[in-house]
């Protein structure tokens, strides 16, 4: 015990006679990121039902639980509603409209000019699950965009159309093969209120 | 107060082996090196002499740390007798005699919540300590204590401090929608960060670690914010029409990198750290996307399709004298700059699926790091010793491995696929 108390008072000597050289400002430094990270860890009782700061934790998750349930509502009414326009598909790293889009991009013209002509729609573009994340979310946005264009040209007011790219975050289908990529690779016409 | 509460005392002994450590940092950027044979034993309880399973962990952690850092080969051992008593006393001939060249012992004592944990790490060899440390603070931080004083051996043995107290934030989808998580580097202590229920990507820690910049579909378009990692407030960086992702703070935290779409297609811009004063750096009909500051600040990788399919471009960080990177491959995404600046990491689409590379900032040199399953988004730890990335062996989880793609290890835990990993500053 005796002996331990000497070696710890020679060496917060030699500390201390070494206080201003480096060894010292690194002693500081050091401590930096501790601070930080309990910084973090303070905010571990949120997460942890039962644990004695939980309080706050508790209204903000309800707020979620109830954010959460309009915007689902509000996808299912758009899924009702967009089976009004058909969705057009795209090949591989491309936002080139096929024929077959085109063909439906043309019937959804009609139907924006003719039976619903104070509809206004948000075009979506998405893409499979195989390029890159980032890369994708422009890519789907080149896509609504090809859509938009050719849907001006048929004659829909632009001011009708809007855009938005999901990337690969919104499958239409899950699964890893052609089948499901193909499907995936799409624009859909979603009804704007 | 609640900081007041939490402060953590360090009393750091002296080092009085400055000269071992200034002089006989070992070479560790060689490749071929043979490993240093290092024992952790178990921490001895000054309490009493049971409930050891706090000690093995605070050993593991240690063990852990150093046999990914690939500069010690490390074995937690259970106390020995033959070791010595108490740290002062300690006996160097076992540990020789059983192969080791390092010893890491410990104590520690548990009163309450708290706890006060003492480490040092001996050369058995030349018989002397290379570095002690004393940790005071609660029970719950004994394995951050533990990743602190690897931090100090690998400063012993190299002169550089590793970066084992540091964390990771990535994507998640545990909670059945895509939200950013942090955990510590070796996946522990995993915490939610965003609870919106929107889409929430690309998390990028600002350069004095207290912030975390990201993509939210919070209000129906894919918007940058940012939040600091001790509130819950997201404050709105960018919310210009279209396109606002892969948003990246320059090294000294004054501008963003991001790609916007507000003028028609994918181009890559600056902002003030508040999201005003967008300078244009790109004019292109291609896709721009991913823009990464070298670490100095003078210099911008980014994604370009410009010539069909997406490749790695750099520019001065003005946007002037764009050259291609990468010349090999025919989809290179993920541009992260190493924190020395000689390498950039990204992952190259191939045979289905995407493997990690590394490439010299002068485009040669270009090396294949992963081939096991799908592999994206590299991620450098502040030290450069390290990759984190998101791969797809099975689940989608977080690895972690050193930057020459030796010792691939899973880290992250929790459920659902964890992609986009970012690594905090120091």
């Amino acid at each position: 015990m005796r002996k331990r108390m000497m070696l710890l008072l020679a060496a917060l000597s030699m500390t201390a006679l070494v206080a201003g050289g480096c060894a010292n400002k690194e002693a500081v430094k050091t401590e930096e990121p501790a601070a930080a990270t309990v910084k973090v860890e303070q905010l571990k009782p949120a997460q942890q039902p039962g644990a004695k700061s939980e309080e706050p934790a508790a209204p903000v998750e309800n707020r979620v639980a109830e954010a959460i349930k309009p915007a689902e509502a509000q996808t299912g009414k758009a899924v009702e509603e967009v089976s009004a326009f058909e969705p057009i598909y795209f090949d591989f790293d491309s936002s080139d409209l096929r024929q077959d889009a085109r063909n439906t991009l043309t019937k959804n013209a009609e139907m924006l000019l003719k039976s619903k002509p104070a509809t206004r729609i948000k075009i979506e573009g998405n893409c499979d699950e195989r390029g890159s994340a980032e890369y994708n979310l422009a890519l789907g946005e080149r896509r609504a965009k090809s859509a938009m264009q050719y849907l001006i040209t048929l004659g829909v007011q632009p001011e009708r159309l809007s855009i938005i790219s999901y990337g690969k975050e919104k499958p239409a289908v899950m699964g890893d093969d052609e089948a499901a990529w193909a499907k995936n690779r799409r624009d859909e016409f979603v009804i704007e209120k | 107060m609640k900081t007041t509460f939490r402060l953590l005392i360090f009393l750091l002994l002296a080092l009085p082996y400055q000269s071992f450590a200034q002089n006989d940092y070992i070479e560790v950027t060689a490749p071929g090196n043979r490993q240093l044979k290092l024992a952790v034993e178990a921490p001895r309880n000054l309490d009493t002499t049971t409930g050891n399973t706090v000690a093995t962990e605070m050993a593991d952690v240690i063990t852990f740390d150093m046999n990914m850092s690939g500069i010690a080969q490390a074995e937690t051992r259970p106390q020995s007798a033959l070791s010595g008593g108490r740290l002062a006393e300690t006996a160097f001939l076992p540990w020789t005699a059983a192969g080791f060249e390092l010893l890491v012992r410990g104590e520690y004592s548990v009163k309450g919540d708290n706890l006060t944990v003492e480490y040092r790490l001996f050369d058995v060899v030349n018989q002397k300590m290379m570095t002690a440390r004393r940790y005071l603070g609660r029970t719950k931080d004994l394995r951050y204590f533990a990743h602190a004083f690897a931090d100090e051996i690998m400063l012993a043995l190299t002169g550089e401090k590793g970066c084992f107290t540091t964390h990771i934030a990535y994507v998640s989808s545990q909670t059945g929608n895509k939200e950013i998580v942090i955990m510590n580097w070796d996946g522990h202590n995993l915490l939610q960060l965003t609870r919106n229920g929107s889409i929430n990507l690309n998390p990028d820690f600002s350069p004095d670690g207290r912030e975390i910049l990201f993509t939210s579909y919070k209000r129906r378009n894919p918007d940058l914010y940012k939040r600091a990692l001790s509130n819950t407030v997201e404050v709105p960086v960018s919310s210009r029409k279209g396109l606002n992702i892969t948003g990246t703070w320059s090294p000294d935290g004054s501008r963003i990198a991001l790609a916007l779409s507000k003028d028609g297609n994918a181009e890559i811009y600056t902002l003030a750290r508040d999201g005003s004063h967008p300078i244009r750096l790109t004019h292109s009909e291609a896709i721009e996307v991913s823009p990464v500051w070298s670490p100095d600040g003078t210099r911008i990788a980014f994604v370009s399709d410009r010539l069909g399919k997406p490749q790695i471009f750099v520019m001065n960080s003005d946007g002037k004298n764009v050259r291609r990177l990468t010349t090999a491959g025919a989809y290179n995404v993920n541009p992260r700059w190493s924190p020395k600046g000689d390498k950039i990491a990204y992952a190259r689409m191939q045979s289905g699926g995407f493997q990690i590379y590394t490439i010299n900032a002068d485009g040669t040199g270009d090396t294949q790091l992963t081939s096991s399953g799908s592999n994206e988004n590299p991620a450098w730890s502040p030290d450069g010793r390290f990759i984190a990335f998101s791969s797809k062996r099975g689940g989608e989880a977080i690895y972690v491995m050193r930057g020459d793609g030796s010792g691939q290890t899973r880290v992250s835990r929790g459920k659902g696929s964890a992609t986009q990993p970012a690594w905090s500053t120091r």
